[in-house]
């Protein structure tokens, strides 16, 4: 394969995997948006996609669609639980931010234990949800199911912009995003928003989670390489932009998709805080963020 | 009299108590949880089980054994603080410890100190002085990779492949083992791809192998990136077939869903135990197997094998140095010839700590969900 394609193959592959650190850091902007939280259990979200679609799958042996549904509704209940029993308390104590995430650091260790004791250890995987063969255009090779992940990425992608744009609710999360205090002062329900918001990114994790299981596999301890990839995704394009939080994520997976071709995979991890690092330094907004003035 | 004769007796009794009270401690090391549960989990259980029958019959050198079990969560520092506690606190007489190659590395030089002998199954230390009080119930990492080679050389054409591998140490060594011996097979490797354990996805390693000419990967490395290997091959169109290191069979049996023959992989004797001649390995599996699948039913016997092995080597070890003193029983660890486990034949010396020194593993396939001996 001439290196040119090859470099096209790696591109095409790396943004399959961006896609899901994007989803993963739509997640983390939802909650940030109403709530000024970095959800650090947002991985067990996308964990839990997974894990709950394959248990539900394979030992119920419910439809796949049906499955991934159970899991869906499975992560909200964890995500309003998180808010209702975690946040919420801590939020009426005037808890500190710094207390409040790693509050949430520890739900995500207790849904990672209690997972592991539920379904176990052993690795997990779904079959493709579209099932044909790999898409060859050209000399470019495109799996089905990551063809798939790009769809409905989009999807939702434009979806939430919908959402925000056009809905009351997303309108009044917006405003919260700008300014909690001046959206409780005009009456919107500020605290009843961060629990939409914890439902909403925890369907989003749970979507991210169960397309990308039938690519890999999952199992209990795979939330929080997620839930990294997807925070950092959300730094890059500017914490807070749900938008620019999914380039983020496509910048992400296709530096490391690049970083392995040139310099190994061990380096991966290197890249990504590297890019990571000159953002911070030289447009600390990320790529869609705005800067504070 | 009377008096003085039940006066005695209690004596008797107060200072022989602690003596017949004090039991042979086994310490275990492993990761209950990451990348190496499934195998350490399995090697415990085993180590537990051999514990248990040898405590049927009276136990090591007339002392009843008690295993301490410490999850290590499968990183090195954590390993550390699980050794330094059993040495410290519980004073174990010897350890028996998972495949965390890392972790049992970093604990080596104060286990060492301690003079306290290891029983791995990992691959062993480096340095003389670590290495002298370490023996493996792991086969030497050049047989999984010979068995593999064979296989390339004699029942096939290609005469090029990948290696796909993990960044643990034991990994690493069986990379380079490949690496070095490909030659001799009449086999090249076209490249050398790591990836870690938590990867989304091998896709870019695999594109790259395939491009370097690779037309078979042989992957080294443990737990669900043989799936995520799988998936990535069929994604990419590439109809090569995988070969893995040993691992448990139940992690292979959704890989085979994808790959079907083109999945092979390194076996032990007691995952293909139906396929075993009767002879000694066919009763030692048996002593083995039979309380094993009384209790676990078809979960994979190979870790545990390996623990079970462990524990009747050191009761073996322990039986000839007439002690459970440790440096009398490292000291007879070396003396143990053709012991007959059941993950092989062993036979120690001063210079080999990796008791097994005849390949006892064989190449095999899943079919119909049984693992079974490639011909």
């Amino acid at each position: 394969m001439p290196e040119a394609t090859l470099l096209l193959q790696f591109l095409v592959t790396g943004a399959g995997t961006g896609c899901v650190y994007g989803l993963v850091a739509i997640g983390f902007c939802v909650i940030y948006n109403a709530s000024g939280i970095v959800n650090f259990a947002q991985g067990s979200f996308v964990m839990l996609g997974g894990v709950v679609t394959y248990s539900l799958w394979h030992a119920l042996h419910l439809p796949l669609a049906v499955a991934a549904l159970g899991a869906i509704i499975v992560s909200v209940a964890l995500g309003v639980l998180t808010d209702l029993l975690v946040v919420r308390p801590l939020w009426h104590r005037r808890a500190t931010m710094f207390v409040m995430i790693l509050a949430t650091l520890a739900v995500q260790i207790v849904v990672e234990r209690l997972t592991l004791i539920v379904v176990g250890d052993a690795p997990m995987s779904l079959p493709p949800i579209l099932s044909r063969g790999p898409i060859h255009l050209g000399p470019i090779v495109l799996d089905t199911q990551v063809a798939f992940i790009f769809a409905v990425s989009l999807l939702l992608v434009a979806g939430l912009r919908l959402f925000f744009t056009r809905t009351a609710t997303g309108r009044a999360m917006r405003a919260c995003s700008i300014d909690r205090d001046a959206a409780a002062l005009l009456g919107i329900p500020v605290s009843r928003l961060v629990a939409v918001g914890f439902a909403l990114s925890a369907a989003i994790g749970a979507i991210a989670g169960i397309l990308v299981t039938p690519t890999q596999y999952t199992a209990y301890n795979l939330g929080v390489p997620f839930a990294i990839s997807g925070f950092i995704a959300a730094i890059l394009g500017g914490f807070g932009n749900p938008f620019g939080a999914f380039l983020g994520g496509l910048m992400l997976g296709i530096t490391q998709s690049l970083a392995t071709v040139a310099f190994g995979a061990g380096t991966r991890n290197v890249f990504s805080l590297a890019v990571l690092l000159i953002f911070l330094l030289l447009r600390p907004q990320g790529l869609l963020g705005t800067a504070k003035t | 009299m009377k008096t003085k004769l039940v006066l005695a007796a209690l004596l008797a009794a107060v200072i022989t108590a602690p003596a017949m009270a004090q039991t042979y401690k086994i310490g275990a090391s492993v990761g209950l949880s990451g990348y190496a549960a499934t195998t350490d989990t399995a090697w415990r259980d085993g180590v537990l089980m051999a514990a248990a029958a040898l405590n049927a019959k009276g136990g090591i050198g007339g002392r009843m054994i008690e295993v301490i079990v410490e999850d290590n969560r499968s990183e090195p520092q954590e390993a550390v603080t699980a050794y330094r506690k059993m040495l410290q606190s519980d004073k174990v007489d010897i350890f028996a410890s998972g495949c965390v190659s890392a972790g049992n590395f970093a604990a080596a030089a104060f286990v060492v100190r301690a003079q306290v002998p290891m029983m791995l199954c990992s691959i062993l230390p480096n340095p003389p002085d670590q290495v002298k009080w370490a023996f493996s119930t792991l086969p030497p990492p050049k047989f999984e990779v010979e068995t593999r080679l064979s296989y390339l050389k004699d029942s096939t054409q290609i005469r090029s492949f990948g290696i796909l591998h993990d960044p643990t140490p034991y990994a690493n060594l069986q990379a380079t083992i490949a690496e070095k011996e490909a030659a001799s097979y009449g086999l090249t490797v076209a490249g050398n791809e790591q990836y870690r354990q938590e990867d989304a996805d091998l896709g870019v390693q695999l594109g790259r192998l395939n491009a370097a000419g690779a037309r078979a990967i042989l992957k080294i490395g443990l737990g669900g990136t043989t799936l995520t290997t799988a998936k990535n091959l069929v994604a990419l169109g590439l109809d090569m077939p995988l070969l893995n290191s040993l691992d448990d069979v139940n992690l292979f049996r959704p890989v085979a869903d994808v790959l079907g023959p083109r999945f092979l992989f390194v076996a032990s004797p007691s995952q293909v135990f139906g396929a075993i001649p009767p002879g000694k390995l066919h009763d030692a599996l048996s002593e083995f197997l039979t309380p094993w699948r009384a209790k676990y039913g078809d979960r994979d016997p190979n870790w545990a094998s390996r623990g079970w092995d462990a524990v009747m080597l050191t009761a073996d070890a322990v039986k000839l140095a007439g002690s459970t003193e440790g440096g009398k029983v490292r000291d007879a660890m070396e003396k143990i010839q053709g012991f007959q486990g059941t993950t092989g034949v062993y036979s120690m010396s001063s210079d080999v700590h990796y008791g097994l020194t005849e390949n006892p593993l064989l190449l095999a396939r899943i079919v119909d969900g049984k693992a079974q001996i490639v011909k």
